[in-house]
């Protein structure tokens, strides 16, 4: 607690007056009687949306409020739109979802060995949180401005990535915000002695930016025991890497970590 | 030629009615009942009352629906827009909805109490349309002692409202019953006493005495002290902001009506409406010239009630319109400072009022003015 | 009548929220009160110890529903002290953009639900239509109306959208027109003054003794304002006075909370001009993987142990609409904060009720607790 009245504003009430102050608040409602009879601010939303950009004009213009003057909706979070030709299965999004609405479901398209996955998403459990957008490397998982989501049955509030890909189809306004990666940001780093290059995370990288290259056997003396292990190495192309972590929670060995050093 | 009254039109019903009824059944006693006087007189107003009764109820809801949509503007809304034209049926839907619904009766709730408050609310308020005159050719409003009548049956409400309230069970509902009957109580005497400067002015009770006294000038030009007397304490009798605090509801959830649903909240909210559309007629009838327009006085004799009655209808809509203004710029007050205005300013003010009155009257008898003698009274 | 106890609550209109008031009275005269909070309890922070540090900010915004940019903040500026990690200076400026407009929106709706308690129905949707304003203005640059889940540890989910700042301007020169039609609304209405003058008295060594916080101590001519006694953001760089009223009663509390809204419209047109001038990145630029900014954290905890992040303590306080609120996070090196502790200034507030209640109508206890801003969401967690 200071003491002083320097940055202070102190704020007194006026004296009343009995007569002129059932006038004044009288006044003030009529005189917004009078403006809302051109039109009031309602907007008849049914009939009426406030994302429809033809209809923002309208009421800015009537009731002379500041509302609708430019794109408040653009970066609306409202149901996903899943582009399913671009999902790469990097399982970012079911990741990075709070909520633990997202489920990786098979879609065709894939080949028997790696099936494709993208996301479900059950809106009874979503918060709207965009974590899932914000995480997917690719952009083919946004958010749009459809919020009308009413259904009755509990079930159809599980929307598939089917039915997210038809959302994408609908060519709703989509989210922009394209969040950038730091530059320096963490990496995939390998603990080379721990390694004993299985493939697995080459394997399952849904980029496919890991290659195993040979590692020379080393040349120790003769009779001394080697690892036995097949002397391949893996090497992440991080310009391609989308730092999903799918390989280290694969690799067996736990030799995969992240890292900083560059 | 005779003249056209709701009365004549509701005889001549009658009459063609049983007419009708005998030569259809071929049955001796109903042709013969056209002859009998008493007959038809019954049967007339039990016709009138039907149609009264309709009027008035459907005067009601489309008062609520005028205050919606008023109060919507005043608030940069737009009220009631749905069901009908412009929301029109609104106030019929929502009826419906509440006959529909179970009412249910608190566990402790005395019975009888709880039935007989809000109907007998409703009987009361309802029966005061049978007094008011609304247009020539009124008979009832010629009745000597009519705007006393109305009056009496209008003060009956404190005392179905704290029967309600008390039988409920319910501690909000008997703070908010208490605070009812205070609070008319209270209000009944400035109201009273306004009215009072006005039956001085007009020297009659009757209230059909009373418009045709405003012929040359409303009372509300000399007699401005007690319309401001009467619009105050008949805010406090229809009970809506700033004097709505029996059912307050920041505090007391819903007041003396805090346990009542379905048909027999509907009576309630029916006849706080009704009264409100009484309160803002005996303001037109009392202090705005009621069906006469400045330059037009329609006669008893020749004119055709329909112009009258639009004349009133629009000024009393003009009136309540005035009341939801208010209600849209004023806070509520509270209970002392509500009891505070009505004995201490509203009660001098209404004497001063009076004597406003008296003194009127007697410089209107003065030789210079030349003296009108009242035709009534 | 007799005295007795009646409940005002958990569902009673003067509540806005879920919590009960049991009042003792006499006629219409409150004899004692006895407040009862944790109808609206969802364990908050126990929750909180299950997720990640990002994860937290989407329960902030629930916390507070009418302050959740407020609260957003406050708990990362809790995180960032627990985890050492510093915002870049833009963010800062973009927090208390965000903190500014969240006391705009959040005053307002204080406004619409304090004069409706009052019996007048007009304000109340005069400040909701005000109030929707700013809540576009939210939209336009997280998304949402409500649950923003703007901010993040080391900084901020994005930066403000073009044309962001013309709008705001438009905005806050409409609200400033706005706010005078509220004074003759509510000063200018004798009845207002006969209802709020002298009731609901607070005075300042009470209300310190209560831990009241807020309008409501400012209101007891306590000059007391986290912004300016311990600046957080970038608070120290702005220009603005602290509102004051020494009355403590409810229209004092009204001319606190009116004179707030004019300092917040003064802050925002300074903040405005700040970052039209300034570009810059809005997050920083070196975190923790899986702090995740801007990406969401991922992979399995048995695999971070293992790094070693560095552990502490981070506590912090901030001037939040209804008072002064604090935050205390507890890192110990894991991905999840290991405990997280708000304090609630309404808590507070609402504790202290016997103080300002006691002794005056049951009509005045809608306007009385009106004044001091209920928020239960905060309040029970």
């Amino acid at each position: 607690m200071t003491d002083g009245t320097a940055g202070t504003a102190a704020t007194q009430a006026p004296e009343e007056n009995p007569v002129l102050y059932v006038a004044r608040p009288m006044a003030t409602a009529a005189r917004q009687f009078v403006k809302s009879l051109v039109r009031p601010s309602t907007i008849v939303y049914p009939y009426e949306r406030l994302e429809d950009p033809r209809f923002r004009g309208e009421v800015a213009v009537a009731s002379g409020k500041p509302i609708g003057v430019g794109a408040v909706w653009d970066n609306y979070r409202g149901v996903h739109a899943l582009n399913i030709a671009t999902c790469i299965s990097c399982n970012l999004c079911a990741f990075s979802c709070p909520d633990l609405c997202i489920e990786m479901v098979t879609v065709p398209g894939g080949d028997p060995k790696h099936p494709k996955k993208c996301p479900q998403i059950d809106y009874g459990k979503c918060s709207y949180c965009g974590f899932c957008s914000d995480a997917c490397p690719e952009g083919c998982l946004t958010m749009t401005t459809r919020y009308e989501l009413s259904t009755p049955k509990r079930s159809e509030m599980v929307y598939s990535p089917q039915k997210l890909n038809e959302v994408f189809r609908s060519k709703l306004p989509m989210n922009p915000i394209r969040l950038e990666r730091p530059e320096n940001e963490d990496r995939i780093l390998l603990d080379p002695p721990l390694c004993i290059g299985c493939n697995a995370c080459a394997r399952d990288c849904p980029t496919a930016c890991i290659t195993m290259l040979d590692v020379p056997k080393p040349e120790g003396k003769p009779g001394a025991k080697l690892p036995k292990r097949i002397w391949k190495e893996p090497v992440v192309n991080d310009s391609d890497c989308v730092r999903c972590g799918t390989c280290i929670s694969v690799c067996p060995k736990e030799c995969l970590f992240w890292g900083s050093r560059p | 030629m005779s003249t056209v009254t709701l009365y004549s039109v509701s005889y001549d019903l009658a009459h063609d009615l049983l007419f009708l009824l005998g030569w259809i059944l071929h049955y001796g006693p109903a042709a013969a009942a056209v002859e009998n006087p008493n007959v038809v007189t019954g049967l007339g107003v039990l016709i009138f009352a039907a149609i009264l009764l309709a009027a008035s109820m459907l005067n009601t809801i489309v008062l609520i629906w005028y205050e919606r949509k008023l109060l919507g503007r005043f608030m940069d809304r737009r009220g009631a827009m749905h069901v009908g034209y412009a929301g029109l049926l609104q106030n019929f839907a929502d009826g419906l909805k509440l006959f529909r619904k179970h009412t249910t009766q608190p566990a402790e709730a005395d019975h009888v109490g709880f039935y007989f408050g809000p109907t007998a609310y409703m009987v009361s308020s309802l029966v005061i349309f049978g007094i008011l005159p609304i247009s020539t050719g009124w008979n009832s409003g010629a009745l000597p002692l009519s705007l006393l009548l109305a009056l009496v049956v209008f003060s009956f409400a404190p005392l179905f409202i704290f029967v309600s309230a008390w039988s409920s069970n319910n501690k909000y509902s008997l703070m908010g019953g208490l605070r009812s009957a205070a609070q008319m109580i209270a209000y009944e005497v400035p109201l009273l006493l306004a009215v009072v400067a006005v039956v001085v002015v007009a020297g009659s009770f009757s209230l059909t005495t009373i418009v045709y006294e405003q012929q040359n000038y409303w009372f509300w030009g000399p007699l401005v002290v007690a319309l401001v007397v009467f619009v105050a304490a008949m805010l406090a009798e229809m009970e809506r902001i700033p004097f709505d605090l029996p059912e307050a509801e920041a505090e007391l959830v819903e007041g003396w009506n805090t346990e009542y649903g379905g048909m027999l909240f509907a009576f309630f909210m029916l006849a706080d409406y009704l009264r409100a559309l009484v309160g803002s007629i005996l303001i037109v009838l009392l202090f705005l010239g009621g069906w006469t327009m400045p330059g037009w006085v329609p006669s008893a004799a020749t004119s055709f009630p329909l112009a009258g009655i639009f004349w009133f209808m629009l000024k009393t809509y003009l009136v309540f319109g005035l009341f939801v203004w208010v209600r849209a710029s004023l806070p509520r007050v509270r209970t002392d400072q509500l009891l505070r205005v009505g004995w201490n300013r509203l009660i001098p003010l209404s004497l001063l009022s009076v004597f406003l009155a008296a003194a009127l009257v007697s410089v209107r008898c003065l030789p210079v003015f030349g003296c009108v003698p009242s035709p009534g009274g | 009548m007799s005295e007795m106890w009646i409940n005002m609550g958990p569902q009673h209109p003067m509540t806005h929220g879920l919590w009960n008031l049991r009042v003792q009275i006499d006629g219409e005269l409150v004899r004692a009160v006895d407040p009862e909070m944790g109808y609206l309890h969802r364990g908050i922070e126990k929750i909180s110890e299950d997720r990640h540090y990002n994860e937290v900010i989407t329960l902030m915004d629930r916390c507070c529903y009418v302050a959740g940019m407020a609260w957003e903040h406050l708990y990362i500026l809790g995180a960032e002290a627990a985890l050492q990690v510093r915002p870049p200076e833009r963010a800062d400026y973009l927090r208390v953009l965000c903190d500014e407009f969240q006391r705009l929106g959040s005053h307002l709706m204080w406004y619409a639900a304090f004069v409706q308690d009052l019996g007048l129905m007009s304000p109340f949707l005069y400040g909701m239509r005000d109030r929707d304003l700013v809540l576009d203005l939210f939209q336009s640059f997280t998304g949402a109306r409500m649950t923003y889940e703007y901010m993040r540890v080391g900084g901020v989910r994005n930066d403000l959208p073009p044309g962001f700042a013309d709008r705001s301007r438009k905005v806050l020169d409409w609200l400033d027109d706005r706010f005078r039609e509220y004074d003759a609304l509510c000063l200018g209405s004798t009845i207002f003054r006969k209802r709020c003058d002298g009731l609901g008295v607070l005075k300042g060594p009470e209300a310190i003794a209560h831990g009241v916080t807020g309008p409501m101590l400012r209101a007891a001519g306590v000059k007391r304002d986290l912004r300016k006694d311990r600046p957080y953001s970038a608070y120290d760089r702005v220009d603005f006075d602290v509102a004051l009223a020494d009355s403590a009663d409810v229209t004092g509390r009204y001319l606190v909370r009116m004179e707030e809204m004019r300092q917040s419209v003064r802050i925002l047109r300074q903040v405005l001009d700040w970052l039209d001038h300034h570009p810059g990145p809005v997050v920083a630029d070196r975190l923790p993987r899986w702090l995740g900014a801007p990406y969401a954290p991922v992979g399995a905890e048995g695999y971070l142990l293992k790094r070693n992040y560095p552990k502490g303590l981070g506590l912090s306080a901030i001037e939040e609409p209804h008072g002064e609120a604090l935050s205390y996070v507890v890192n110990d090196g894991g991905e999840h904060p290991y405990r997280v502790k708000f304090r609630s200034p309404v808590f507070a507030n609402l504790s202290a009720a016997s103080t300002y209640l006691v002794g005056y109508h049951v009509a005045d206890i809608p306007p009385i607790m009106g004044s001091v801003d209920v928020c239960v969401g905060e309040v029970d967690r």
